[in-house]
C-alpha cells in the first residue's frame, strides 16, 4: 500500500535523501511477489483468500454484524458496577493522567531539543502523523468506541483530555530543558493526584504524598555541599520535614473515595495490572538479589518462592485467593474480593519479575562490580549505585512485556467472579434481549480492546528496546 | 601486614547470623501463618488433613463416560490429570508444527506470505488466550452454525455409507483406531523394532566413521524400523483397524470412533494458535540469529537451499530456540487450566467442582498445586536433558 506510490523524483524529502529511489509499482511487485513460479502461485492464492476474508470480515463489521449489545452496553463493560454517582472521579483521573503523560513528554522533548541544539543537530519534533502511525490501534478503539456512543459528551471528553495532553507538552517545552527534573515530579503530582481523586486521601494515602515531595526534596538538594558528618543528619531532617509538611496539609483534607473493590468492567482489568506490576516491583527485585546472593539460605528462599510460583498457573493462585487466603490471617473479616486478588497477582508476578531482573543482572559485566570493590564501596552500594541502574536500564522492555502478560491475565479474574470486562460480557448475555444476539460481536469488541492496548505497547517496547541497543553490548 | 579482625566481624560469622536470621524470621512467619490456618479450618469445622482424598467424587465426569462417581477422589484427580495431559500434548504437537511453519513463513521472500504470518502472530500474541478459548467455545461451537448433537452433521466418505467426521455443537467424533487381535504380540515387535532400529543407526555411524562414506541414518534407522512394523502387521492379519465414529440407536451417543468434545477442541485449538504464534516470533528469532556468513558459506560449498536449511542454519537456529520453546511448552500446560471457562474436565476443574461439593480447599488446592509442579518439573526436566544435548560442547 504504502509502496506503491512512488515519491516525485525531483523532490527528495530529508528521510530519503540519499536513500534509493523507491521502485515502481511493477517492479515492487515482480521482486516482492512473483518472483518464482512458486511464489506467484502463492501470492495468487494467498490473495483470492484474502479478498474473500476481507469481504467477508467487512460484511461482518458493517453490514451482518448486531453490534446492539455492545453498543447500549458500552458504559457497563468499561466501568462495569462503578457507581455512577462517582463518575466524575475517573473523568478528573483521566485528565490528571493525560496532563501526566503531557508534562513528561514534554520535558523529554525539550532536553533532546536542547541537546540536540548543543550539538548542532537538526532536530525535528513528532509530528502527528507519526504519532497516528505508531499508536493507530488505539485511535481505531477511540474511533470505534466514540462511533458507537450515543450523546457527544464523550466524544468532547476525550478530546479535551487529549488536549489537557497537548497543552501539558506544549508548556513543557516552552519551559525548556531545565524542568525535565521538576516535570516529573510535577507528572508524579498530577498522576497521585488522579489516584487519589479516585480512591480519596483517608487512611495511608498521605504516605505517597510524603515518599514524593521527599524524593523530590532529596533529588533537589543533591549537589548542596555539607559536611559529610552532617550529612546523613540533614537528609533524615528533610526527609522528616517533608513528611511533617504533607501529613499536615493531608490532616486539612477529609476527601472519602471509592476503593478499589469498587472498581470493574474494562477499568478493572487496567488497574488491577498496573497495581499488581507496581506493588510486585519490590518483591521481585528482592527475590532476584537474593537469588544471586552468596549466601546459601538467601539463594535457596529465593529459588523456591520463584520456581514454586512459576511452576503453577495463575488460577490455582487465584483460587487459594479467593477460597481461603483469609485464612491465613488472624482477623476474623477477611479481606476483600479484589484485595485478595491483587495481593495473589502480585506475588505471581514477583515471581516473573525476578526472572527477568535477573537477566538484567546478568547483563551488567562483572568488571563494573569488581571496579565499584575496588573503590571501596560497601556490598549495597555496589548494588544500589552500579548494578541496578545498569541492570533495570537493560530490562525495561522485559518489563512492559511482563505488564501486558499481565495485563491479558487479568481476564482471568472473571473465574473468580469478578467483574471485568470478560464476566461483564458474559452478563450482557443474560439481558433478556441479548440472550443469543451478538455472542461472537461482544467477544471481538473485547479482545480488539485487549489487542489494541497490548499490541501498541509491545510495539512501543520494542522501539524502546531497539534504543537502549539491549542485547547488543 | 595481615589484619586480624575481631571473631565477630568476620565474613563467614556475619553471613552465618543474617542467614540463621533470616530462615528463623520466615520459619516463624510460616508457623504462624500456618497455625492461623489450622485455627480458621478448625473454627469452621473443615477437616485439616487429606482423608477427603479417599472419599467417593461424588459428581461424573462429562469428558469420561465410564467413570463410576462412586470412585474416590484421588482418582478423579487421576482423570483430571489424564485430561490434562491429553490437552497438553495435543495442544503441543499443532503448536510447534503451526509455529514453525508460521516462524519460517515470517521470513519467506514472498511479501504477502510474510505480512500474513506476522498478521497472525501479531493477533494471537497480544489478545488473551482466555477470550480466544471463550470466542471457539461460544461463538464457533455453542452458538456457531453447527447443530445440536442428536441432529449432528455426519460427513459421509464418498462412495460408502460410513461417516468419517461427526459435527455437532457438543461433541465431535473422529475415526481412531480399534484393537483387532494379537495386540500385546505386535507392540512386543514394535519395541524389537525400535532395538532394531538403534542397532542399524549404530552400525551406519560406526561405517561412516570408518570409510568416511555419508551415513544416511536417518533414513537407515527409520527405514527398518517401518519394515519391521509393517512386516509384523501383516503378518498377525492386522492387529489394528480404523473404527469409524458412528452413533447409537437414538442417536445419542457415539458408539465407535474417537468422541471429543467441543469443549476439548476448544481448549486445544486456542492454545493451540495462543502458544503457535509465540513459537512462530522463537522460530523466526532463531533462524535470524544465525550468521548470514554461514549460510552464504553453504552457498559457496554448492549445497542446495534445503541442504543449507538442513546442514547450516537450523542445526544452529534450534540450539537458540530450545530454552524458550520449553518455556511456551511449559505455558501451553499451564494454561491448559484455563479449560475450566469452557467446562473441560481439566485437573482444575474437577478440583474446583470438588471444593464446591464441600471438599476441604486448602488441601484439594496444595494438590493441584502439586499436580502442575510435577507436570513443570517433568518437562523441563525432560526438555533440559535434550537441550544438553543439542547445545555446543565448549571447551
Amino acid at each position: 500500500m504504502t509502496a506503491t506510490v512512488p515519491p516525485p523524483e525531483n523532490h527528495p524529502t530529508g528521510a530519503e535523501r540519499g536513500a534509493p529511489a523507491r521502485p515502481t509499482a511493477r517492479a515492487w511487485a515482480r521482486e516482492n511477489l512473483f518472483n518464482n513460479r512458486h511464489n506467484s502461485v502463492l501470492t495468487v492464492l494467498i490473495g483470492a483468500g484474502l479478498v474473500a476474508l476481507t469481504i467477508y470480515g467487512a460484511r461482518f463489521l458493517f453490514v451482518t454484524g448486531q453490534w446492539e449489545p455492545v453498543r447500549t452496553n458500552l458504559t457497563l463493560l468499561m466501568m462495569g458496577t462503578f457507581p455512577r454517582a462517582e463518575q466524575w472521579r475517573v473523568v478528573v483521573q483521566v485528565y490528571l493522567l493525560c496532563a501526566a503523560v503531557g508534562l513528561v513528554w514534554g520535558g523529554l522533548t525539550a532536553s533532546s531539543r536542547d541537546r540536540a541544539r548543543d550539538a548542532g543537530v537538526p532536530f525535528s519534533r513528532a509530528r502527528l502523523r507519526d504519532g497516528i502511525r505508531r499508536w493507530w490501534p488505539v485511535f481505531v478503539l477511540l474511533v470505534a468506541l466514540l462511533g458507537m456512543t450515543r450523546t457527544w459528551l464523550p466524544l468532547a471528553f476525550v478530546a479535551s483530555a487529549l488536549a489537557v495532553g497537548v497543552v501539558a507538552r506544549r508548556v513543557m517545552e516552552a519551559l525548556g530543558a531545565a524542568w525535565r527534573g521538576p516535570a516529573w515530579f510535577f507528572a508524579g503530582i498530577c498522576a497521585l493526584a488522579g489516584w487519589q481523586v479516585v480512591s480519596g486521601t483517608g487512611g495511608i494515602a498521605w504516605w505517597w504524598g510524603s515518599a514524593l515531595v521527599a524524593a523530590a526534596v532529596l533529588r533537589t538538594t543533591r549537589n548542596v555541599r555539607t559536611d559529610a558528618r552532617w550529612q546523613p543528619l540533614a537528609r533524615f531532617a528533610l526527609i522528616a520535614g517533608a513528611i511533617a509538611v504533607v501529613r499536615a496539609v493531608y490532616a486539612q483534607f477529609d476527601f472519602s473515595g471509592v476503593g478499589w473493590d469498587d472498581w470493574s468492567g474494562f477499568q478493572l482489568n487496567l488497574v488491577a495490572a498496573a497495581a499488581s506490576i507496581v506493588l510486585a516491583f519490590p518483591v521481585g527485585l528482592a527475590a532476584a538479589v537474593g537469588r544471586r546472593s552468596t549466601l546459601p539460605a538467601v539463594r535457596w528462599l529465593s529459588v523456591g518462592y520463584i520456581e514454586l510460583i512459576r511452576g503453577v498457573p495463575l488460577i490455582t493462585l487465584l483460587f487459594m485467593g479467593d477460597l481461603f487466603l483469609g485464612f491465613f490471617l488472624p482477623t476474623e473479616d477477611p479481606l476483600s474480593k479484589v484485595t485478595r486478588a491483587i495481593a495473589v497477582m502480585t506475588l505471581f508476578t514477583g515471581a516473573y519479575l525476578a526472572e527477568i531482573v535477573r537477566g538484567g543482572l546478568q547483563a551488567v559485566p562483572r568488571g563494573q562490580v569488581e571496579a565499584a570493590q575496588a573503590i571501596g564501596l560497601s556490598a549495597p552500594r555496589v548494588l544500589g549505585m552500579i548494578v541496578l541502574p545498569q541492570a533495570l536500564r537493560a530490562v525495561i522492555p522485559a518489563l512492559v512485556g511482563q505488564f501486558i502478560n499481565l495485563f491479558k491475565d487479568s481476564t482471568l479474574l472473571s473465574i473468580i467472579a469478578l467483574t471485568e470486562i470478560l464476566r461483564i460480557r458474559e452478563s450482557i448475555h443474560g439481558q433478556r434481549e441479548f440472550l443469543i444476539v451478538g455472542i461472537a460481536e461482544t467477544l471481538v469488541f473485547v479482545a480488539f480492546a485487549f489487542w489494541a492496548l497490548a499490541f501498541t505497547m509491545s510495539r512501543e517496547s520494542q522501539r524502546l528496546e531497539r534504543r537502549l541497543g539491549v542485547g547488543e553490548r | 601486614m595481615p589484619v586480624v579482625s575481631s571473631w565477630w566481624r568476620r565474613t563467614g560469622f556475619l553471613s552465618a547470623i543474617w542467614q540463621a536470621a533470616l530462615v528463623a524470621g520466615v520459619c516463624l512467619a510460616g508457623w504462624w501463618l500456618y497455625g492461623n490456618l489450622v485455627e480458621n479450618l478448625t473454627r469452621t469445622r473443615i477437616p485439616t488433613d487429606f482423608d477427603f482424598l479417599t472419599q467417593p467424587t461424588g459428581f461424573a465426569i462429562p469428558e469420561n463416560f465410564g467413570f463410576d462417581p462412586s470412585l474416590p477422589i484421588w482418582r478423579m484427580v487421576l482423570i483430571g490429570v489424564q485430561n490434562t495431559f491429553l490437552a497438553g500434548l495435543v495442544g503441543v504437537l499443532l503448536a510447534s508444527i503451526v509455529g514453525l511453519i508460521v516462524g519460517v513463513a515470517r521470513l519467506s521472500s514472498n511479501w504477502l506470505v510474510a505480512r500474513m504470518a506476522q498478521v497472525f502472530v501479531e493477533g494471537f500474541r497480544n489478545t488473551p488466550p482466555l477470550v480466544v478459548i471463550v470466542f471457539f467455545s461460544f461463538a464457533v461451537f455453542s452458538f456457531g452454525p453447527l447443530p445440536v448433537f442428536p441432529e449432528a452433521l455426519d460427513l459421509k466418505l464418498p462412495g460408502s455409507d460410513s461417516n468419517w467426521l461427526v459435527l455437532s455443537k457438543s461433541r465431535i467424533g473422529i475415526p481412531s483406531l480399534s484393537a483387532e487381535r494379537h495386540t500385546g504380540l505386535f507392540w512386543i515387535i514394535v519395541v524389537c523394532g525400535v532395538v532394531a532400529a538403534a542397532g542399524v543407526w549404530v552400525w551406519r555411524s560406526r561405517r561412516h566413521v570408518r570409510t568416511g562414506e555419508p551415513h544416511h541414518r536417518v533414513l537407515w534407522a527409520l527405514g527398518s524400523f517401518a519394515l519391521v512394523v509393517i512386516v509384523a502387521f501383516l503378518a498377525l492379519g492386522g492387529p489394528y483397524a480404523w473404527s469409524l465414529p458412528a452413533r447409537s440407536e437414538n442417536g445419542r451417543r457415539l458408539i465407535s470412533g474417537f468422541g471429543t468434545s467441543a469443549a476439548y477442541l476448544s481448549l486445544t485449538l486456542a492454545l493451540a494458535l495462543y502458544t503457535a504464534s509465540h513459537i512462530a516470533e522463537v522460530v523466526r528469532a532463531s533462524i535470524l540469529a544465525v550468521p548470514k556468513g554461514q549460510s552464504e558459506a553453504a552457498g559457496a560449498l554448492a549445497l542446495s537451499p534445503f541442504q543449507r536449511y538442513r546442514h547450516v542454519v537450523l542445526p544452529q537456529g534450534l540450539r537458540i530456540a530450545v530454552p524458550p520453546t520449553i518455556n511456551q511448552y511449559l505455558n501451553l500446560v499451564k494454561n491448559t487450566s484455563l479449560g475450566t471457562v469452557v467446562g473441560y474436565a481439566d485437573v482444575t476443574n474437577l478440583t474446583r467442582t470438588s471444593i464446591g461439593n464441600a471438599n476441604p480447599a486448602p488441601q484439594s488446592i496444595a494438590v493441584l498445586m502439586g499436580v502442575y509442579l510435577v507436570f513443570s518439573l517433568v518437562i523441563s526436566l525432560l526438555l533440559n536433558i535434550y537441550n544438553r544435548s543439542v547445545q555446543l560442547r565448549e571447551r
